[in-house]
């Protein structure tokens, strides 16, 4: 039964979430392009993008940078299917940190000066998310009971008024995780503000098409961490976890055309802050409710 | 219990043959068929204990007993003879206080007790002793073709002293040329016996004779290369140490002369965890965080590395650290929410904190190393304080993981270091082509301690459950920090090793065959514990922690009444494939991926060599780019942190024996 539902998952990740990227992309780009006064692409834009870069002759530096990639997406394949199945929370967040290490590896084995450098700044970036993550994995297990995402459906109220507080701490932090400004600093949509063209300086063609999708399914998986603290035991669930989705991710496109790139001590102090800080009152809260205090 | 007479004294009478007989193809000879040995015994007994319950033994023979205070105070009279030496007045006044402490346990205060068990095995007791047998026997193949480099560069180095004509520098250089390689290999085996008497003793008289010896074997191997650095580290290591064994006779008198003498470790836990004998309990966890190298004692291990890499592996891996978390392992049941279990968890969270941090600093390889390791074993001494069943289970298995990953890591780097001449991380940038097996092995090791399909994160993850489960949520911040830091230092040293450049020819060929066996090896060892993470769960863990149950009075109702595994089956199979599947993909492509580039790399300029990264620039003259790691001081240095911490630290320390001396007196 729960092979079956994780390959039925792995179907419709891998082909859904495909597509529901790379429209997100699209609408992206056309709210970006209406926000600075443009009328922007069409929405399927990013889909014609992908479509040429694979139809591009093939450069490369090495055989490995693109191994590196198309495993990271494998990677990224999977642990969205083990999330949509209703699988270990913690368990994807730990996959989606072996596929990050992946993608930072690959740009080490171009020697590229810049990529290197894109590589150091994906690494603080993943530094600076990380804890807000395994934490909100953690937290989601205190409140419900469980680290299987399946739980969220047995749930009598939405996570979110359990804790807040850590959903305000998984906002701040997945402006990283989306490669949105102002911590896009690894590499960004944003050429103006972009060293070379960060990590993926030395990929091109395929390769580059294949970080793009990763991106993409990316965005729908971490977005679905979103939809964790909307869902509970009800039809009406599904409408209010769209609209929240939604919501979230046009609160990022407005942070990411409202910002300005900032430097990786920002970066790295702010969001550390934020954890600490929504952490700690939520461990004084868990701790005050667990003792019975309250 | 006959497997366990000859763990003990095969790698004695080896190191006996050793230390006579200085050829040095006997000596290879005595070293494989020791290690051999050692591997099969362990096997054996393992295959006939494993999957049955706890066994005791009593030896009828008091002889026994003085035999080990007599060897207790060779040693101690051994570091009073260096000590006078050097003028390290610290070691002798704690050497001769040892001793005077010992005579008086074992001659006055012990005299009267008798014990029903001396010897014991169960699950934990087993696999230390497969730790120690096959990843120590590892690393001693490995050094026999390490130390055969390090004594030519030692020569080399001796001759360019002899060279210079000053009469006091070619005495000096006299003194450091000798070839002491048959010493050297002697201790080793000591120290592996030395071991093996501490994982099976329950007589907590011969635990501490066990404990005194890797002391001073310690103490011997760190200034091994008898420079003036080793000498000065190895004073060092010594002195702390042997205040932790202090706390650790300490404690024995005290257990001794009370009113229900207790010299047996399963009386103790039983009597600790029905909350009585606080202060005794104290100190042996302090003796173990001093053993474990924890905050603020880290330093000597730290100063270890200044003696030849295997050491460093023997020392950070199956041996010497791993006995003090296995005596804080030990005592788990007696922790909890009590003043010793918060005294533990906070020293290991400080240090697990602290040491995660400062990494990120270091550029040198076995400094990122030793860091790394002390860093570890708070964590494991912090589970272990946290003392539930589920938060050992974690511990338990980060050691072994420790244990596979930091053996290989070090050996690697040792392997790495003769080639290069360098262990700095900036200098092994292209490893991957200069020496392509090494640095896929060296690949191995790192991803083995940070990420997900390999045991060591998935221990990492048992360990956040068992945290929460407990009501530890202040652990929850030092964890999701301490693994996002982690990450950061293995994550760009890994990616300096697997960097490309195609103009760099091949220097594997000079590495010695016993190196390259000794490193297959523990890449075999470390893939496979981690394949077989549910089996060892399900089989051997699992059931040691239920024996403790059985252990504990009836009356018991605490956390150990129930044992339950915490991470279902399905999540660990899940983890054991993906874990395969990795490695083979890995292990297949990667080796055949190179192939020339149709490209070169950007270097805002005309390139020139895409390898070199040299380019013209706009003045037509020829410029070289280059990208270092960051290391980030400012915020990670030891400058920058060490102090304040260390200061943390010794307060905790101090207000937390204290503590446990008012404890005891109110319950006198």
């Amino acid at each position: 039964m729960t092979i079956l539902l994780f390959v039925i998952a792995l179907f419709g990740f891998g082909i859904g979430a495909l597509f529901l990227g790379g429209l997100l992309a699209g609408v992206d780009r056309i709210i970006t392009a209406r926000l600075q006064g443009r009328v922007g692409p069409p929405l399927l834009q990013p889909f014609y993008d992908v479509g040429k870069l694979l139809a591009k002759e093939d450069r490369w530096l090495n055989g490995f940078e693109s191994f590196y990639i198309f495993l990271a997406l494998i990677i990224v394949i999977l642990s969205g299917a083990f999330f949509f199945s209703g699988g270990n929370l913690l368990m994807v967040v730990f996959l989606i940190g072996l596929a990050s290490l992946l993608f930072i590896v690959a740009a080490y084995c171009t020697r590229s000066p810049f990529a290197e450098i894109g590589a150091q700044r994906e690494i603080i970036q993943v530094m600076s998310y990380e804890p807000m993550i395994i934490l909100m994995a953690v937290f989601y297990y205190s409140a419900s009971g469980s680290f299987d995402v399946a739980a969220t459906v047995g749930l009598d109220l939405p996570l979110l008024t359990q804790i807040p507080l850590i959903f305000i701490g998984l906002l701040f932090v997945l402006t990283t995780k989306l490669r949105k400004s102002p911590f896009d600093l690894s590499f960004s949509h944003h050429a103006h503000q972009e060293l070379v063209k960060g990590v993926t300086t030395e990929m091109s063609g395929k390769t580059l098409a294949l970080v793009e999708i990763m991106h993409w399914y990316e965005s729908v998986l971490f977005l679905g961490y979103v939809a964790l603290f909307f869902v509970w035991g009800s039809l009406w669930a599904v409408l209010v976890a769209l609209v929240a989705v939604a919501l979230v991710y046009f609160l990022e496109i407005i942070i990411d055309n409202s910002f300005a790139r900032v430097k990786w001590q920002a970066m790295l102090s702010w969001s550390w802050l934020v954890t600490l800080l929504v952490v700690s009152v939520s461990v004084v809260v868990a701790v005050i409710t667990n003792t019975g205090l309250l | 219990m006959l497997p366990i007479v000859f763990l003990i004294l095969v790698p004695l009478a080896a190191a006996l043959l050793l230390a006579l007989v200085r050829d040095e193809r006997f000596r290879s000879v005595v070293v494989i068929a020791a290690a051999v040995a050692l591997m099969f015994a362990a096997g054996y007994l393992a295959t006939t204990g494993l999957f049955s319950p706890t066994q005791f033994f009593k030896v009828n023979a008091e002889a026994i007993n003085y035999i080990l205070l007599v060897m207790d105070l060779i040693c101690c009279g051994y570091i009073v003879y260096r000590g006078v030496r050097h003028k390290h007045s610290l070691s002798v006044f704690l050497a001769g206080v040892q001793a005077a402490l010992l005579v008086l346990f074992e001659l006055v205060v012990a005299q009267d007790v008798h014990t029903i068990s001396d010897i014991y095995v169960d699950q934990l007791s087993l696999i230390m002793a497969l730790i120690i047998a096959f990843i120590g026997g590892g690393i001693c193949i490995y050094a026999l073709g390490y130390m055969r480099d390090a004594q030519s560069h030692q020569k080399r180095h001796v001759l360019s002293h002899i060279h210079g004509g000053d009469p006091a520098r070619v005495a000096e250089a006299a003194v450091l040329g000798t070839d002491r390689r048959h010493l050297f290999f002697a201790i080793m085996f000591v120290f592996l016996a030395a071991m093996f008497m501490i994982i099976f003793s329950n007589n907590l008289g011969w635990l501490l004779a066990g404990w005194e010896l890797t002391t001073v074997c310690s103490f011997i191997l760190i200034g091994y290369t008898r420079t003036d650095e080793a000498t000065a580290n190895s004073f060092k290591a010594v002195s702390i140490n042997l205040a932790g064994g202090l706390a650790f006779c300490t404690a024995l008198i005290l257990l001794a002369s009370g009113e229900n003498p207790i010299l047996e470790l399963d009386k103790l836990i039983v009597a600790g965890a029905g909350g009585s004998v606080v202060l005794p309990i104290a100190l042996l966890a302090f003796a173990g965080l001093t053993k474990a190298a924890q905050m603020p004692f880290q330093s000597w291990l730290l100063g270890a590395m200044v003696a030849p890499t295997p050491v460093s592996a023997l020392l950070h891996s199956s041996t010497m650290v791993k006995a003090g978390v296995f005596l804080l392992i030990k005592l788990a049941p007696t922790f909890g929410w009590g003043i010793n279990g918060v005294f533990v968890v906070l020293v290991g969270a400080l240090t697990f904190l602290y040491c995660s941090a400062v990494a990120i600093s270091q550029s040198n390889a076995k400094r990122v190393l030793a860091y790394s390791t002390v860093a570890n074993l708070g964590l494991i001494a912090c589970l272990a304080g946290v003392g539930t069943p589920e938060a050992v289970w974690a511990a338990i298995f980060i050691l072994i993981f420790h244990a596979a990953a930091k053996a290989l890591l070090f050996c690697c780097v040792g392997t790495a270091e003769h080639r290069l001449h360098s262990r700095d991380i900036e200098d092994m940038d292209n490893l991957f082509v200069r020496m392509p097996r090494l640095a896929m092995l060296m690949a191995l090791g790192m991803i083995a301690m940070f990420i997900i399909p390999f045991g060591m994160l998935v221990s990492k993850w048992a360990a956040l459950v068992s945290v929460v489960d407990s009501g530890h949520f202040e652990l929850l911040i030092v964890l999701g920090f301490g693994s996002a830091m982690t990450f950061v230092f293995w994550a760009k040293w890994l990616g300096k090793v697997l960097a490309i450049a195609s103009n760099q020819s091949s220097l594997e060929q000079s590495i010695h065959k016993s190196e390259r066996f000794g490193l297959g090896f523990l890449a075999v060892l470390l893939v496979v514990t981690s394949a077989l993470l549910p089996l060892i769960s399900a089989y051997v863990v699992v059931p040691y922690l239920s024996g403790i149950t059985q252990l504990l009075p009836s009356g018991y109702t605490g956390v150990w009444a129930d044992v339950s595994p915490q991470l279902s089956m399905d999540n660990l199979l899940i983890m054991a494939i993906v874990l395969i599947a990795l490695v083979a993909v890995l292990a297949i492509r990667l080796p055949r991926l190179a192939k020339q580039g149709n490209d070169s790399v950007y270097l805002s300029g005309v390139g020139q060599d895409s390898d070199e990264r040299s380019f013209t620039n706009a003045f037509s003259q020829t410029s070289l780019a280059s990208q270092r790691n960051w290391y980030m001081e400012q915020i990670f240095g030891e400058k920058v942190l060490e102090f304040r911490s260390n200061l943390l630290a010794s307060v905790v320390l101090g207000a937390f024996l204290v503590l446990a001396l008012i404890v005891e007196a109110n319950v006198l």
